[in-house]
């Protein structure tokens, strides 16, 4: 303890020089710990879906629609509990710019098989109940000022669903549990939309709640076979599945944002390294007189690293600091495309953790320099 | 009671495989309470024996006891514990740190022993107040004078009360009136506190206040006058 006083008085010898070396850390662990929460909110989707329920999409690409006709086909398939479809309708709201995720859904069966969508009841039957209803989840409603009662107009997106606006009346607000379902979403009647689209009866995926998770692999080839060879050939998967390859359709995000993250915390870990080295090097003769007066090498090495060390977990508390008053989805919408993105509790101990690391690294050769220095040869360089 | 004995000390650098001889079979006996001033030209090899003494280099034959320790032989870790308990060092240049006060710069070598907070600043203050500048604790070197300067760095050099006091030049670098305040405080503390001093010093009128002298030239002694017994 009583050498603490000593790294805190080094630390504070070039002030500008410290406060640099500090806020460059803060900037990698803030831009990492960032990273890792959007990734977290690409992932959170697919690791929060659920193992009875398995989705089919056309076998081409999740933008071609299938017929509804299908959904009694893929009832009757042995292992089959339950079923319900959505589909992606693309409205503009005022603005291209405020974007956010509209489903048309089947209401009744689609509230069934998703429990992770809250509802109070009476939320839910006058949801039922207005066919041109929707509910809002409450992280859009957070962003927009959507209430009870209010009504919503969206622009067409879609040229299939025609020219006329849609009028929508919210009916309830959700709140969400576990990652499957994100709170930026607004969910409708599939009928409102199917009324005025060009192509009848159409659908983006169907939901199939299965009753063993073990047997997903094979309902899933009991349903593509039965539209092999069709002009709507099916592709069915877990809900796991389908998710991650909905997050797949903007690339490998997992290794373009781990690859930027890796990239930032190397070159600070440079910068760092350099600025302790330089540190050290302008130190030659106090450390030389140190060690005249007695300090063992071991000493030396732990006050050097030591300084590294503070200074990074110091910049590593402001990053931390940082990503959490950024990162989170008052600062950050995220439009619905992922879910809601926070900075969780191991992000912070990972970012902090990730300082450590750069202080000890970047502290490890200047500190050894300092231990190894001749004395004389230190006290000749500037004598 | 002889408190350093020098066997034979060689000592040569080697600079592109060449050997350069800076001290050549160099034997000398200090007693302990002795002010001995270490006298020579430049190159001569006394800031080098010196560094011997110290501890802080090593020679390359030869046999140097100070006490009962024979220090050529100690490893480098017991060598730093050696000269934590046992020297005190006097830079020509000071060599304070200087984002250290006075007190604190006094206070560094006591960071190692084992003295309580309160026991340290009682050892500090009590150095600080010897070298009359009990007033200047809070002081950072910048807002010191070199004669001030000095003064703080013989205070570090006396805190821990070691066996042997070593000083390289300590007036070198100060004006007339502060280098002879800072050997009366040298020769204080050898005739008063009774401190074996060994000095490196160019300076004439330094030397005169050694009881002891020794001219060095080209790495051999030269000659040794007793000024004062």
């Amino acid at each position: 303890m009583k050498f603490v006083g000593l790294i805190l008085k080094s630390a504070r010898r070039s002030k500008r020089r410290t406060f640099l070396t500090v806020i460059s850390v803060a900037m990698a662990v803030f831009l990492f710990a960032s990273l890792r929460a959007v990734l977290d909110g690409f992932n959170a989707g697919a690791e929060g879906s659920s193992s009875t329920r398995i989705v089919t999409q056309r076998s081409t690409s999740l933008i071609f629609t299938m017929p509804t006709s299908h959904a009694e086909q893929i009832r009757n398939t042995p292992g089959v509990q339950d079923l319900t479809w959505a589909n992606w309708f693309g409205g503009i709201y005022k603005d291209p710019r405020n974007f956010f995720a509209q489903f048309a859904i089947e209401p009744e069966s689609y509230l069934r098989m998703y429990p992770e969508i809250i509802l109070t009841p009476e939320e839910k039957k006058a949801f039922l109940d207005d066919r041109t209803g929707c509910i809002v989840g409450d992280g859009l409603a957070g962003t927009y000022g959507f209430k009870v009662g209010d009504k919503i107009t969206l622009k067409v997106g879609i040229p299939i669903y025609g020219q006329q606006d849609f009028d929508f009346n919210v009916r309830g607000i959700y709140h969400t549990k576990g990652g499957a379902v994100d709170n930026q979403s607004m969910w409708f009647h599939w009928k409102y939309a199917d009324e005025r689209s060009v192509a009848k009866g159409q659908t983006g995926w169907y939901v199939a709640q299965i009753s063993n998770p073990d047997h997903a692999a094979e309902v899933s080839a009991a349903i593509d076979q039965k539209f092999a060879n069709s002009p709507y050939e099916t592709k069915t998967e877990t809900e796991k599945a389908f998710q991650s390859s909905f997050v797949a359709m903007f690339g490998n995000i997992n290794l373009l944002l781990g690859s930027i993250a890796v990239a930032v915390v190397i070159s600070t870990l440079f910068v760092a390294g350099n600025t302790m080295a330089m540190s050290v090097r302008e130190r030659t003769t106090e450390i030389a007189v140190m060690r005249t007066l007695g300090f063992p090498s071991g000493t030396i090495f732990m006050l050097i690293a030591g300084e590294g060390l503070l200074m990074s977990i110091l910049g590593g508390l402001v990053g931390v600091g940082l990503a959490w008053l950024v990162v989170n989805p008052g600062v950050l919408p995220t439009g619905g495309f992922i879910p809601e993105i926070g900075l969780s509790t191991s992000n912070m101990i990972t970012g902090l953790g990730l300082s450590v690391l750069i202080g000890v690294l970047a502290g490890l050769i200047p500190a050894t320099m300092a231990a190894r220095l001749k004395i004389v040869d230190a006290l000749r360089r500037v004598a | 009671m002889p408190l350093i004995e020098l066997r034979d000390v060689t000592k040569s650098y080697k600079r592109d495989a060449i050997d350069i001889p800076v001290l050549d079979r160099v034997s000398i006996t200090v007693d302990a309470g002795d002010f001995l001033g270490l006298m020579g030209p430049s190159g001569s090899g006394k800031s080098t024996l010196l560094n011997l003494l110290a501890g802080i280099d090593r020679p390359s034959r030869g046999s140097i006891k100070i006490g009962d320790t024979e220090i050529s032989s100690l490893s480098e870790r017991a060598l730093a514990g050696w000269r934590a308990r046992h020297i005190g060092f006097i830079f020509q240049l000071y060599n304070l740190i200087p984002v250290l006060t006075a007190f604190e710069n006094v206070e560094l070598p006591l960071l190692l022993t084992s003295l309580s907070k309160a026991q340290r600043r009682d050892h500090v203050m009590t150095a600080l107040g010897i070298v009359g500048l009990a007033d200047r604790v809070k002081h950072y070197p910048r807002q010191l004078s070199g004669g001030q300067e000095q003064r703080v760095a013989i205070a570090r050099a006396i805190v821990t009360d070691p066996t042997l006091l070593l000083a390289d030049e300590p007036t070198g670098d100060l004006d007339a009136k502060s280098a002879g305040e800072v050997l009366t405080l040298l020769q204080r503390l050898n005739e008063e506190f009774k401190k074996t001093i060994v000095m490196v010093t160019h300076d004439p009128h330094a030397a005169e206040r050694a009881s002891h002298l020794l001219h060095l030239e080209k790495g051999t002694l030269v000659e040794q006058t007793v000024q004062r017994s």
